[in-house]
């Protein structure tokens, strides 16, 4: 193998840091990002692509427009070389925000159903995209050639198959050769650069980088270096096709090609380091890495050792999981505790085995498949080629629910208003909620493959080529549709509140708090302040604990009682993503003391309230017993104080909380260790720190690349962590 | 039994091993003045004021039987000297600024408090840190909680320096698993400068404390101007040296983050000019108490 290996692997990492700070500074300059960071490489000011429209709107919907328009654009997309990675290609454009109008508007759900969307504050996903994982693995063994192959195969068998769909051959056709024509004219290009290149090892990297990708195009990766690359190409099309991507359990995928490689003496371990660094600048993708296998064996490998060490060294925004288990390797774990503490950009992300997979277990499924079901994306998990989910992409809103229900129990004449009453009201409008939120993702299921089909994953999915249907379009296995609870401390404490203040304490009477609310406590900051002073959720065995858990119960047994009436399952999970602000402007005041269309809560997090911090093991409690315990997540999201990085005994104590929270049965920890002064030092002036990094939610970020409403939501939770 | 204290505080990591619940007790028999903890140091509750907190609802005006609150001429009024430490303004002051410092609480409601974090403490090889103040001044009260602790497996540490009765002090250790001795200064003259008394019985007390094979932590605040040279910070390190079951010495910087309590309290902060020792100075002051053969670390 011709490798660049006298390269000094440091030095040219610094290098490719520099030019990701470079494309940063260039991306930060083109507007706010409220997202993952990405990889994406500004694009060249004179590429434009339009797709060409299949409908009067101006939409271009369909497996074969989508196609077509996709190979088109892959086919104009520049090719992108730096000479100091191992790995060759960048992307600059998203095909998905191309998609203008979103939907066919030929297919409109019920008016009904869009009323009750509004209604409980539902975000629906009918048209989202991605959000379930592809089976690397599968790809690996195919390449493109093979993918392109195992395609038309499927096509001259099914032509006359009257369940397929019959663009679908053609779109999936599209965008292999739309991938392997971007793949050849970026292998000239490195070559074209190495004709032209003055440094001999410059020159023998982009003639090996040249060689690769020629390969590649139809070949089947062979080589550790020709895996990590078929994977840059592959998340590269799924990034640019609609967001998505993942990693899969990286470890694993990658585990047979370093085991083959270094016992033929062609890679060490610094070699590898680098290419997992190269993999990782191109783009962040959510991977998992430890774990336990279907038999139940520890996961950790040499190979998960490394990816820790390359986004260690890299210290750009990293979404590495660690699965934390009973057996696992402790010094691993210790290892990931230590990187998390020093590098201080919230990664790895620690997800909690027991909670995961004695969750999905109580779907109906078996102990071997829910341990297969990998971190993949923000706060989700799926099985990897074999489950389609819309994880993290429906979300219904407790606030708006108890707000109805709150308003139709006090418009009532025929009841004496209380909290029993007022529980009995919200239970019956959750219930319609999530009927709302099951009928949405009915439609999806019905619709999404005629508007915007799945086809770079269907690639790698188990049924699409084989059965002619897309993944949204029942060729998968499982169909797990997510459904995510917001505001729940927000909700919890408004009952613990009205509870405390009004039915027991008698402090004010129920037409007073309506008055109150109404009026956004204008004149009553001292009544605000009561009903923002009581035993609030997160406190431990507090009225706010009681209510937090009775909701989060109450509304995993409601999804899985309304699951009953459909062909796919339905997961509960507790979730805001970053859009605490968003729910927070559907609803008005809440008895919490909360401000009208103020942000809710963070995901399954207590309020800070008046007071601010909650200690991290009462945050680890409180978290643990919300859990809607089928297999997603309810993540704790903690910001962790930088000075438990000056002495092990911070590292041993990290590593105590996570251990315990798993044991305790919590999915999912996201843990931000933040420079106090630096952030609000950059909330100010972001462009002081392009390259700070922080975990906004189960992503992570440039902090400067952030909008300033979602700078100011990290920075807000700085300041009541009592850091 | 009951007793008083200021609070407690969960996930304490540096009290001690692993992860513990600290509870601040209150009342302390040094006056020490860089004091961090200085709502701690009387035995009966205080009354803390937050003026940025106040949104000047006026309920404490009408909850006060003494008339230490006041709004005259539009500006508000703090009577410290009427006050009774009652605690009845604070109950009504829900945007908390004013809070009273201490309650009288029964070893069970202590118990109920630290028993939450059970697990955590398993898992790290944590427990319980009695602090302050010093658990001294209540012995029975803190004998009582440690021994509680232990009744339920969960390990014990008491953090004081030892300025009491020798029968006070073994009634508190006969119930602890690792003492955190608070050592200020080796000259009894400058100690009691700095602390209000004299060291004499607190370096007896420690030698027979020494002697019972206890395992103990001494621990050094470093404050400038009084103990940050390195002739006294030398001084320290021998005596350290010369006793048995001292596990390593920890030198702890000053720093300024209680002045925000004194202002609460209506005190003068008397360390307001002292600047925190830098990085450098502590590891030079570490590396003196090192030559005397012990295990020194800087907190």
């Amino acid at each position: 193998m011709v490798t660049a290996a006298k390269l000094n692997y440091e030095e040219r990492l610094a290098k490719l840091r520099e030019r990701k700070l470079e494309h940063t500074r260039a991306k930060q300059k083109e507007g706010p990002w409220d997202n993952d960071d990405h990889g994406r490489i500004p694009a060249p000011p004179d590429f434009h692509f339009k797709p060409t429209p299949n409908h009067p709107s101006g939409g271009f919907f369909g497996a074969k427009s989508v196609g077509a328009n996709f190979r088109a654009l892959l086919e104009s997309h520049p090719p992108y070389v730096d000479p100091y990675s191992s790995l060759a290609g960048g992307y600059m454009v998203y095909f998905f925000q191309m998609r203008e109008p979103h939907w066919n508007p030929d297919l409109d759900w019920s008016p009904q159903l869009h009323e009750a969307q509004q209604r409980y504050g539902i975000i629906h996903g009918i048209g989202g995209g991605q959000h379930f994982a592809p089976d690397l693995r599968l790809g690996l063994r195919l390449g493109f050639g093979g993918m392109l192959n195992k395609v038309r195969h499927y096509r001259e068998l099914n032509k006359d198959n009257p369940d397929c769909d019959p663009g679908f051959y053609d779109g999936l056709e599209d965008i292999v050769l739309g991938t392997q024509n971007w793949i050849q004219r970026t292998a000239d290009h490195a070559r074209q650069m190495a004709a032209g290149e003055a440094d001999p090892e410059l020159k023998a990297n982009l003639l090996a980088m040249a060689d690769m990708n020629d390969y590649l195009v139809y070949g089947v990766p062979r080589t550790f270096r020709e895996a990590c690359q078929w994977i840059v190409w592959y998340q590269m099309i799924c990034r640019i096709f609609n967001g998505s991507g993942a990693l899969d359990q990286l470890d694993e995928v990658l585990r047979p090609y370093y085991e083959r490689d270094t016992a033929a003496g062609i890679l060490d371990d610094e070699e590898a380091i680098f290419h997992l660094a190269c993999l990782n600048l191109n783009d962040p993708q959510y991977s998992q890495i430890g774990g336990v296998g279907p038999d139940g064996r520890d996961l950790t490998s040499r190979v998960s050792y490394l990816i820790l060490e390359a986004t260690h060294r890299l210290k750009i925004p990293a979404n590495v999981a660690v699965r934390v288990h009973e057996n696992m390797d402790p010094a691993f774990l210790r290892t990931a505790v230590r990187y998390l503490l020093e590098d201080k950009n919230g990664s790895p992300i620690f997800m909690g085995d027991r909670g995961l997979v004695n969750g999905f277990m109580r779907n109906g499924y078996s102990l071997e498949l829910a341990r297969q079901r990998v971190k993949v994306g923000c706060h989700w998990c799926a099985i990897p080629g074999r489950e389609y989910t819309l994880n993290d992409v429906v979300k219904i809103n407790f606030a708006c629910v108890f707000d109805v229900a709150l308003r139709e129990m006090m418009a009532d004449p025929s009841v004496e208003p209380s909290t029993a009453e007022l529980w009995e009201r919200f239970k019956k409008h959750m219930r319609l909620g999530i009927e709302a939120v099951a009928e949405g993702e009915k439609f999806h299921l019905e619709h999404m493959w005629e508007v915007f089909p799945e086809l770079p994953l269907d690639l790698t999915c188990h049924g699409p080529i084989e059965k002619g249907r897309d993944a949204t379009h029942g060729s998968l296995e499982f169909y797990n549709m997510c459904v995510d609870g917001t505001a729940l401390a927000t909700v919890a404490d408004s009952f613990a509140a009205i509870e405390q203040r009004v039915e027991n304490e008698k402090k004010l009477t129920w037409q007073e708090l309506m008055r109150h609310l109404d009026n956004d406590w204008e004149g009553a900051e001292d009544v605000r302040q009561m009903m923002r002073s009581i035993q609030r959720y997160g406190s431990g065995g507090s009225r706010g604990d009681y209510w937090a858990v009775r909701i989060s119960q109450m509304f995993a047994e409601t999804v899985k009682d309304v699951e009953k009436g459909y062909w796919f399952k339905l997961i509960p999970g507790l979730f805001s993503w970053a859009q605490t602000i968003l729910f927070g402007k559907m609803v008005g005041a809440t008895p919490n003391g909360r401000k009208a269309y103020t942000p809710i809560n963070h995901g399954a997090n207590p309020d800070p309230g008046p007071t601010g911090a909650t200690s991290p093991t009462a945050l680890a409690m409180a978290i643990a017993s919300v859990q809607p315990g089928y297999g997603n997540t309810a993540p704790l999201q903690m910001e962790v104080d930088p000075g438990l990085a000056r002495d092990e005994d911070g590292v041993l104590a990290m590593e105590a909380l996570i251990k315990t929270h798993e044991r305790m049965g919590g999915t999912q920890m996201n843990l931000n260790v933040l420079n106090r002064e630096k952030i609000l030092e950059a909330h100010e002036d972001p462009s002081k720190y392009p390259d700070l990094v922080v975990r906004v939610t189960g992503f992570s970020a440039y902090f400067a690349s952030l909008s300033r409403e979602f700078r100011q939501l990290v920075v807000d939770r700085l300041l009541t962590s009592g850091l | 039994m009951d007793g008083y204290i200021v609070n407690i505080q969960r996930f304490s990591i540096h009290d001690g091993p692993g992860i513990r619940s600290t509870v601040f007790l209150k009342g302390c028999s040094l006056h020490c003045f860089w004091c961090h903890n200085p709502e701690s140091i009387g035995l009966k509750p205080d009354l803390q004021f937050y003026p940025e907190r106040c949104i000047g609802c006026g309920r404490c005006v009408e909850a006060c039987p003494n008339g230490v609150h006041a709004i005259e001429d539009g500006r508000r009024v703090l009577r410290r000297e009427r006050c009774q430490r009652c605690g009845l303004c604070t109950e009504t002051c829900y945007a908390q600024a004013l809070t009273l410092a201490g309650r009288r609480v029964s070893v069970e409601e202590v118990m109920e408090e630290v028993r939450k974090d059970s697990e955590f403490y398993r898992t790290s090889g944590g427990g319980v840190t009695l602090s302050g103040g010093d658990p001294c001044v209540q012995p029975e009260f803190s004998h009582a909680i440690l021994a509680a602790c232990h009744a339920e497996g969960i390990g014990t540490c008491v953090e004081t320096a030892a300025n009491c009765r020798w029968e006070d002090l073994a009634m508190v250790l006969s119930e602890t698993d690792l003492v955190l001795l608070d050592v200020k200064h080796m000259d009894p003259i400058k100690h009691r400068e700095a602390t209000g008394v004299s060291n004499e019985r607190i370096q007896a007390n420690i030698r027979r404390l020494s002697e019972l094979g206890l395992p103990f932590v001494p621990r050094v605040p470093v404050v400038p101007g009084v103990n940050d040279s390195p002739e006294e910070i030398g001084a320290i390190a021998r005596f350290v040296a010369g006793l048995s079951g001292a596990q390593h010495l920890v030198l702890l910087p000053f720093h300024r983050l209680g002045e925000g309590k004194y202002r609460s309290l209506g005190l003068e902060y008397r360390a307001s000019t002292l600047a925190a020792p830098t990085r450098e100075h502590m590891e030079s002051l570490a590396a003196e108490a090192r030559r005397y053969g012990i295990e020194v670390r800087v907190g």
